[in-house]
């Protein structure tokens, strides 16, 4: 008797657990099954995208989505995904088939399998058809194609984004100027530190700082330093295809040794292989930093900073080194447009996709996308638009405007935005640099030994660097570390990456 | 008793409460600091003159996160997950412990076995998904309820707590007309309320807690707990998306992340005073005495 009641009471636990689990409902998957028959091209497509949520999601629906619907005759449907976990959610929507008919994808390992393995469409071949897509520079398409295949639309950024902003009335009043040469740098770090531009009687300013990713990356410091010294852009390959990393070429050396005599001399923060990039900020706004090498406008600075000090100045000046303007070239992308096959079936869906993806770039849609709906967002005064509500702004249409594929100015727009003069010297100055771009040759090649040590390899190499520029290694000490790197995959690296570029070439 | 201290004695003592302080402000100082930050002003903490106490207070910072129905939407569902996921917890896990702690059911070695096993090996994160989404959960809030309706270790440390119970207080209450649903329900729960309200805190900090499988199986934005939305505030701050575009709007300050940290923290310390003194009881369980 007792045993079967508790082995009923163990049924009926299970039972409820199945049954609160169905009466729950299932609403249908959003869009994933969409009904578009062939012929039928009047009717709005349904096209679900999945794209990383940035600030606030705006409301389903809101005025700038329906536009968007009515002027590409479709019926999109978005589902923001935090940008925190976004890489392992698209992994468990490919894992389970449930892919939407455009998603946001990155240029990663797996998302590179996944390309290679033709889980998305190839639309390389049809994008001749579409006159706006086929119009915009070919480097953005090139910077991420798959074994010279293109798998997806770039969602741009621009190339050169290095310039370097800087307090002009500190620099006016001491009569210093943007340093060029890696002396000229020294000297400037070395007037600012010591001459007290504050005037506060403490010597609390700094030339620039350093956070923990002063190495890593595109946005790398050191890697832009040395790159307007005339360094390669990561990579240095020959007519041969022999490749060198950066960090074995002279010129980077040269800026290294210039961080370890900063360091050694108390130029630069002393904890900058620890700092984060956001304490760092915090210093910059304060206004005891004199400049740094950024990707971002001069004008934010600017404006962060006279909240603190009244009287601060910034300016913005190309990366220039002995030789004129060279920045690094970046990938030129936020991430990429991907149409997977699983969930868009037949040619004639994806060239409907496709067309969306090109309509986004027709005049009406650029606006639409930079700026948002004309009379809620922005007014049009003479050759400018003028905003009209910057709260609206960077909640209704900054999430459009940085994930949905655009150009800015650079592409369909007339009527820039009014903004200020130091703003548009930043942005000028931001394309104007495509021109000096130094690109990264092994920037789409492939390698198996980058795809699995990658990683492991680059921190070797990131904390051999630090190690040197606190002088916890020395000249010899760092060689051996890159013959470290070489025997631990290093030379395989480079050795695939020949093969593939050669590959490539032919 | 005081005349007996040593000097010796006192200086320990002194030491002892000396030290004992510097604990008691390293856990409170960083609280402290967070309250703080979320009640000054902007421009103060951008000069980084703060140190504990605002010299201005502002309360703009909680100004904007109220300006926006998200925050407490996404709190309402926190709630929601936290007190009905609980209650699913606390009943299914007795329900599943009781019979569990009854030597004579049959094939009980057999389930202790299954349950531990989950412990040690688990199918990962896309084997779990694939049963969310065969139960139809995906999209709904049952989907962060249902698939930990039972933690493995809970089960045990509660099916040992029951094992406690002596066996004559059931054997007196069958005769009083008590079925086993009875027994449990009337006699065992109430005599447990301490592992209870332990079991009950563990799990709801848990749901509280809830970030990556909301992330993971709820597509609607307006089904998101809390947490998703505190990260997402508190990571874009430092994140470099879309500095590509046209804007130049601020990055969220310092004061509005406070803000949204103390707004999600205060509910769930909020409930801990009230569970405390079942707590230190619950927690040590093995000197129960029948």
């Amino acid at each position: 008797m007792k045993k079967q009641a508790a082995s009923v009471m163990g049924g009926v636990m299970l039972a409820t657990a199945v049954l609160s689990a169905c009466s729950s409902g299932s609403e249908g998957q959003a869009g994933a099954g969409g009904s578009s028959k062939p012929g039928e091209d009047t009717k709005p497509f349904a096209l679900s995208i999945v794209a990383n949520q940035v600030g606030e999601i705006p409301p389903k629906g809101n005025p700038l989505e329906q536009a968007l619907a009515k002027y590409t005759n479709t019926t999109p449907e978005f589902q923001w995904i935090p940008a925190s976990a976004y890489d392992d959610k698209v992994n468990v929507m490919m894992a389970s088939g449930e892919l939407p008919k455009l998603i946001k994808v990155n240029y990663v390992p797996t998302i590179i399998n996944a390309m290679k393995s033709d889980q998305f469409w190839e639309i390389g071949p049809y994008l001749k058809d579409y006159k706006n897509l086929s119009a915009q520079p070919s480097s953005y398409f090139d910077n991420i194609k798959v074994e010279g295949k293109l798998y997806g639309i770039p969602i741009f950024r621009d190339i050169g984004r290095a310039v370097v902003h800087y307090r002009k009335d500190w620099f006016d009043a001491a009569g210093l100027k943007v340093p060029k040469s890696l002396d000229d740098w020294y000297n400037v770090l070395k007037a600012v530190a010591e001459s007290d531009p504050d005037k506060n009687g403490k010597k609390d300013t700094y030339g620039f700082l350093l956070d923990k990713a002063y190495n890593q990356g595109t946005a790398s410091t050191l890697t832009r330093l040395s790159v307007a010294q005339g360094g390669p852009n990561k990579w240095k390959v020959d007519d041969q295809g022999t490749f060198t990393p950066e960090f074995m070429t002279e010129e980077f050396f040269a800026t290294m040794k210039l961080f370890k005599r900063l360091y050694d001399e108390k130029l630069i923060n002393q904890d900058f292989s620890v700092v984060d990039a956001a304490t760092n900020d915090k210093s910059y706004e304060a206004g005891r930093v004199a400049l740094r090498i950024s990707g971002g406008n001069a004008q934010s600075m600017q404006t962060n900073l006279v909240k603190v000090v009244p009287t601060a100045v910034v300016d913005a000046a190309p990366l220039e080194g002995p030789s004129g303007i060279r920045v690094p070239g970046e990938s030129g992308n936020a991430g990429i447009w991907a149409i997977p096959k699983s969930s868009v079936k037949t040619e004639a869906e994806m060239k409907k996709v496709l067309s969306f993806l090109d309509k986004l770039l027709d005049k009406e849609m650029v606006y639409l996308i930079n700026k948002g709906v004309e009379g809620k967002h922005y007014k049009v005064e003479g050759d400018f638009t003028i905003p009209l509500d910057k709260d609206a702004d960077a909640k209704e249409v900054k999430p459009y405007r940085d994930t949905l594929i655009q150009r800015g100015e650079a592409y369909n727009m007339d009527k820039p935005m009014k903004e200020t003069d130091l703003f548009l010297k930043n942005k000028k100055l931001v394309s104007g640099n495509e021109k000096y771009a130094v690109n990264n040759p092994a920037l789409t090649l492939l390698s198996d030994t980058y795809t699995e040590r990658g990683k492991e390899l680059e921190q070797m190499i990131t904390d051999a660097e630090t190690k040197f520029i606190m002088g916890k290694i020395d000249e010899a000490g760092w060689k051996a570390e890159m013959d470290k790197w070489k025997k631990a995959g290093g030379d395989k690296l480079m050795q695939e990456y020949k093969e593939a570029y050669l590959k490539n070439k032919k | 008793m005081l005349q007996d201290k040593t000097i010796g004695n006192r200086l320990f003592d002194m030491f002892n409460y000396a030290v004992l302080l510097l604990m008691a402000l390293l856990c409170v100082l960083p609280f402290v600091y967070v309250l703080a930050v979320s009640f000054a002003s902007p421009a103060e903490v951008a000069k980084g003159g703060l140190i504990l106490w605002p010299k201005e207070w502002s309360l703009a910072s909680y100004r904007y996160i109220f300006s926006t129905d998200t925050l407490f939407r996404s709190l309402l569902v926190s709630i929601y997950i936290t007190v009905v996921g609980t209650f699913i917890n606390l009943l299914f896990t007795s329900l599943m412990a009781y019979p569990l702690a009854k030597p004579h059911l049959r094939g009980r070695q057999a389930i202790l076995l299954a349950v531990l096993f989950t412990m040690l090996f688990g199918g990962g994160m896309i084997p779990t998904y694939f049963v969310v989404k065969a139960l139809h959960l995906t999209n709904t809030l049952w989907s962060l309820m249902i698939p930990g309706a039972i933690s493995a270790f809970n089960l045990i440390v509660l099916k040992n707590f029951f094992q406690q119970i002596p066996d004559g207080l059931e054997d007196s209450a069958r005769i009083d007309g008590c079925n086993d649903v009875g027994v449990l329900f009337r006699i065992v729960l109430p005599l447990s309320l301490p592992a209870m309200a332990t079991f009950g805190l563990f799990y709801a900090v848990g749901h509280w807690n809830q970030f990556f499988n909301a992330i993971l199986y709820i597509n609607d934005n307006t089904k998101w707990p809390i947490q998703v939305l505190l990260r997402e505030i508190v990571i874009l701050a430092s994140s470099s998306i879309g500095d590509n575009s046209i804007d130049n709007t601020e990055i969220q300050p310092l004061t509005i992340r406070m803000a949204v940290i103390v707004f999600a923290t205060v509910p769930i310390l909020l409930v801990y005073p009230f569970l405390q003194k079942h707590f230190a009881k619950g927690v040590m369980l093995g000197s129960v005495k029948g």
